[in-house]
């Protein structure tokens, strides 16, 4: 059992990661990562390009969701101007895709803070409707703004290069995509250790005594929606070096919903919960049919017959998961962790 | 070197070439796969379980007469849920743990997505569930084909149609704002112009209206013969359908290959009476002593099967005869053989799944017949005997 974590020094009270063993964990934890492209088939290391995409808009969101309070639905339509941004900076200019990606994070961002105007009359469901609003105008300006966007035949975009190499495989891009990923959430666990991200949560729990502190509403929150902007125009821009193809279709509004939901379902405003989420929402239903898969022998057409059903599951474990733990994952963690500090001693 | 220690290398040396040889062999020997990334879920699932249907019984019937060259055919296909990212993934999962020759992509986001892994790869060919002009260029695409018509095709078929019945007639185009409805609007205009059509209006409709009123005004100022619809699959056609009979337009309304299944129509009733449209393939429960094939689908599944089926039974049974063509030659399986094997097809016999011998020009098989859709008897009958052969030339 452990009582406690002794900190004799203030850089030690606020580290992000406090404990010995929490340390042995996350070495463990990035050895893995770091040896999984030399383990793991295209499938597998599809699946986890595809999952850092999503761990780094979901963090993005739940900036804006999770620790300010704004709801957002407009995360798609954002990652959408990334993947533009890097399509037509790519082919119009054939710039460094580092470069690229840092333009499409600004772009965005910039756009963000236009949608992000209302936020200071509206919020909400209010809020919520706003941002759809703005996430349709999107769509319109790509499917029509054909000189930019390509219109509905969309961009197909040149691989990322690197040294004079294409990166354009899954095994590739992982070495681009990791980076990021491990970037966006320390800079996201970093941000609610300084003035601004204390200010966020400030205006999440209550904007008027906020303002009565000294917080200014206005520009909190459009730092709010520029911040959750640039993490979804530089997700935005990964997914378009990933697929490489982009067209209005790649961002519908459907999709929106999918990185709100990862938000709610692993724990808003906590960091280890966006990750969950963004994880459960891409590998639950890969696993899912991993379990048809295996029923083919019993079954032969279980594919074909049990499609229906388990798409039913996993919204059956999304409703799960908001009954039974509103909180989300990240506190299903905390309480495993609990579990074994305590051990063998029960909460 | 010690004699003895040469005579081991040999015959180590030796033991391996051997292994080698029985390696290949064995995969030459093996058997055939077809994977699939499927829609069995999502908004195009209706097609997605029809074209599933149709790749397994065509495997079926295949492998009872003893597969290709005495090799099996093996079908695999995973759920989509028809979103691209999640194509991608199955196929990287089925062509990452199986040795696939022939797949079928659900969409023509991914097989613009999939593209350049596909020519990386120049294992297998691809054919699928879209029929985009866009994949139908052997130079962009080298290793996909459609198992039909492009939408371009498909229009040329209806104009040429209309030109023949009457000539010079006015014609309105309703599409969806969708890249599958804008996408054959291009050659539309070419092909009317060349046949002497005039289009009296274009109108297009966002993805997913149901309000159609205020379109069906602009039809009935343009008054046009014939209205052709593409980029949907059912809704908003019947309402269109209805407002307009209601105003007393007398415009005849046609359709694409997707808005084509029976059942669909059958479901609608009265209101479809006289609905027009280009299928590539027979219908289900038509009956033609030069169609046998229909009586094979038939005898393995008593129930109707949709368009989807037919179209996915005729996309496998293209795989089988182009790998069927690549062994008879004595070459290896391999993208290119196959692709080559694929367009060797010319004046084949589908069993009378489509009427008339194919011959595959370019990436598809540009063909088809003008049906119309009879309430009474709840069935589409063909409006035409013969089947339309068309070509881009001179657009």
């Amino acid at each position: 059992m452990r009582i406690g974590a002794l900190k004799d020094s203030y850089a030690a009270d606020q580290a992000l990661f406090d404990t010995r063993v929490q340390r042995v964990w996350l070495a463990a934890g990035a050895l893995l990562l770091v040896a999984l492209p030399f383990v793991a088939s295209d499938y597998w290391l599809f699946l986890a390009c595809l999952v850092g995409i999503h761990v780094i808009s979901t963090t993005g969101l739940n900036i804006l969701t999770g620790y300010t309070g704004l709801v957002s639905l407009g995360q798609a339509a954002f990652m959408g101007v990334g993947a533009y941004t890097v399509g037509y900076c790519q082919i119009r200019f054939g710039t460094p895709f580092l470069l690229n990606l840092i333009a499409a994070g600004l772009v965005t961002a910039a756009l963000g803070v236009l949608v992000g105007v209302p936020s200071l009359r509206v919020k909400g469901l209010y809020l919520a409707i706003a941002t759809i609003a703005a996430s349709f105008i999107l769509h319109f300006v790509f499917q029509n703004w054909t000189a930019v966007t390509g219109g509905t035949r969309g961009l197909s975009i040149p691989p990322a290069r690197m040294f004079g190499h294409d990166l354009a495989r899954p095994q590739q891009l992982y070495w681009v995509i990791l980076p990021f990923t491990l970037l966006a959430v320390l800079g996201a666990a970093n941000l609610f250790r300084t003035r601004w991200g204390r200010a966020f949560i400030a205006v999440r729990d209550r904007d008027i005594s906020a303002e009565v502190l000294g917080i200014p509403l206005l520009k909190t929150k459009l730092m709010s929606f520029a911040l959750s902007s640039f993490y979804a125009g530089i997700a935005g821009g990964l997914w378009a070096y990933f697929f490489r193809v982009v067209t209005p279709e790649s961002f519908p509004f459907v999709y929106s919903i999918f990185f709100l939901a990862a938000v709610i379902v692993g724990g808003m405003g906590t960091i280890l919960g966006g990750i969950l989420g963004a994880v459960f929402m891409t590998l639950v239903p890969e696993v899912l049919k991993l379990v048809v898969g295996w029923l083919t022998p019993v079954l032969p057409n279980a594919v074909a017959l049990l499609a229906p059903v388990r798409t039913i599951v996993f919204g059956l474990l999304i409703i799960g998961f908001l009954i039974f733990e509103p909180h989300g994952l990240a506190e299903v963690w905390r309480r495993i962790r609990r579990f074994f500090h305590l051990w063998p001693f029960r909460t | 070197m010690h004699p003895d220690r040469r005579q081991t290398m040999l015959a180590g040396l030796a033991a391996g070439l051997s292994l080698t040889t029985l390696g290949t062999a064995a995969a030459q020997t093996g058997e055939i796969v077809i994977a699939g990334s499927i829609p069995l879920t999502g908004v195009f699932a209706f097609a997605g379980i029809g074209v599933n249907d149709g790749i397994s019984d065509y495997v079926k019937i295949i492998n009872e007469q003893g597969g290709i060259a005495g090799r099996k055919v093996r079908y695999i296909g995973e759920d989509t849920g028809y979103k691209v990212d999640q194509s991608v993934a199955v196929f990287n999962k089925l062509t990452g743990s199986n040795a696939v020759t022939f797949y079928y992509g659900d969409s023509t986001g991914f097989a613009k997505t999939i593209n350049p892994e596909l020519n990386r790869k120049a294992s297998m060919i691809m054919a699928g569930a879209s029929f985009a002009t866009e994949l139908n260029d052997p130079k962009a695409y080298p290793l996909q084909f459609m198992a039909g018509p492009d939408y371009s095709d498909m229009i040329s078929v209806l104009l040429t149609y209309i030109a023949k019945t009457q000539p010079g007639a006015k014609i309105a185009l309703v599409n969806s704002d969708t890249e599958f409805g804008r996408d054959p609007i291009t050659t539309t205009e070419a092909m009317a112009k060349k046949l002497g059509l005039t289009i009296a209006e274009k109108i297009m409709t966002p993805p997913g209206s149901v309000d159609v009123s205020t379109e069906v005004l602009k039809l009935r100022r343009a008054n046009p013969d014939y209205t052709i619809f593409h980029g949907y699959v059912l809704a908003p056609l019947p309402e269109f359908m209805s407002q307009a009979k209601q105003l007393g337009l007398k415009t005849k309304f046609m359709g694409t290959f997707w808005s084509m299944d029976n059942s669909l129509w059958a479901k609608v009733g009265d209101p479809a009476d006289g609905f027009m449209g280009v299928m590539p393939y027979r219908y289900y429960f038509e009956k033609d002593p030069k169609a046998p094939m229909l009586d094979a689908i038939r005898k393995l599944r008593p129930e109707y099967q949709s368009a989807a089926y037919m179209q996915g039974f005729l996309t496998a049974m293209l795989f089988c005869e182009a790998a069927k063509r690549t062994l008879a030659a004595g070459k290896e399986l391999t993208a290119a053989n196959l692709k080559a094997g694929l367009n060797a097809i010319k004046d084949f016999d589908t069993g009378g799944v489509i009427g008339t011998p194919i011959t595959i020009s370019g990436n598809s098989v540009p063909v088809g017949r003008v049906y119309r859709f009879d309430a009474k008897q709840k069935m589409m009958v063909p409006e035409t005997a013969e089947w339309i052969k068309v070509s881009k030339e001179g657009l």
